[in-house]
């Protein structure tokens, strides 16, 4: 899933200061799940800044819509009603869901609600961690299961580096050194063999380096 | 009235009572004639974990000065 988080309060008060009619969107997957932009955290929004406004004297209306996904056009459409009612669209759907709904209406002054962070999982109730960078080249299948880009703060691909201790990252000892993870991983597996493979010089342009990717399936196409 | 002729402040609370505890505790200072100033007013909650942000800012945004969580 895409993890992403509230932004401050504050600095969305600001963004939308010169509007009195705003349509605060909410999407239903990703940002549900992780308690940061679904239908409940777009009225708790709406109602802030509606208190906020009312502080301080003036006049705040707000509408509130949460469809399925965010970035998708066929979601996104219906947004139409409300938004031709607004001044300023604020979306709290991840950077994906957010530039979709700037596009389909492109008249309309839009403000992210939320900072989008990574794609991750739960790792337990309230905390999410960081699994994938979107790399373009898995390497799942060498590593154990663990991804040496998303879970290395230096991104190595043959083995730790030397600040590796204990089981922890050195740039920060709260981490947890992936490389002791994929060792512990792969003898656990009885694949300790895998480590011998050495990664040659590796081809990002697969990754953000190539510039934005875009996915076409022919067979999928109408 | 206060001595400088304007109304003193009088907070308008409400209350979320948990129906098997603090509500029922209310009712019964009901049953005794217990009183208590007019200006809380109770909301029954099946369980005070029904409590929600949502439900504390739309008390706020329609008029509450406080909010009383009891369970």
């Amino acid at each position: 899933m895409i993890t992403a988080v509230r932004k401050p309060l504050n600095e969305i008060i600001e963004m939308v200061a010169p509007y009195e009619k705003i349509l605060v969107t909410g999407c239903g997957t990703c940002v549900t799940i992780d308690y940061s932009g679904g239908a409940k955290e777009a009225a708790i929004l709406a109602s802030q800044l509606r208190i906020a406004r009312r502080l301080g004297g003036k006049k705040l209306e707000t509408l509130e819509q949460t469809v399925e996904r965010q970035c998708e056009w066929e979601f996104v459409k219906e947004f139409t009603d409300h938004a031709a009612e607004c001044q300023a669209i604020i979306s709290m759907a991840c950077g994906a869901g957010i530039q979709t709904v700037a596009a389909a209406f492109p008249d309309k002054p839009i403000f992210p609600g939320v900072n989008t962070r990574f794609i991750g999982m739960p790792q337990k109730q309230g905390v999410w961690e960081e699994r994938c960078v979107c790399c373009g080249n898995c390497v799942l299948h060498l590593t154990g299961g663990l991804c040496p880009f998303a879970r290395c703060a230096k991104t190595l691909l043959n083995g730790p580096c030397e600040g590796s201790q204990n089981g922890k990252c050195e740039v920060n000892r709260e981490l947890d050194c992936v490389w002791q993870q994929i060792y512990d991983s792969l003898k656990e597996k009885g694949r300790l063999a895998d480590l011998r493979k050495i990664f040659p010089l590796r081809d990002w342009s697969t990754g953000e380096d190539g510039g934005y990717r875009i996915t076409v399936r022919e067979d999928m196409m109408l | 009235m206060g001595e400088s002729g304007l109304k003193e402040f009088e907070p308008e609370i409400l209350a979320f009572a948990c129906h098997y505890c603090a509500y029922a505790a209310a009712d019964l200072a009901g049953s005794m004639r217990l009183q208590y100033p007019t200006n809380v007013k109770i909301i029954k909650l099946p369980c005070s974990g029904k409590i929600d942000i949502i439900y504390i800012l739309k008390a706020l945004e329609a008029g509450a000065d406080g909010i009383l969580v009891a369970g």
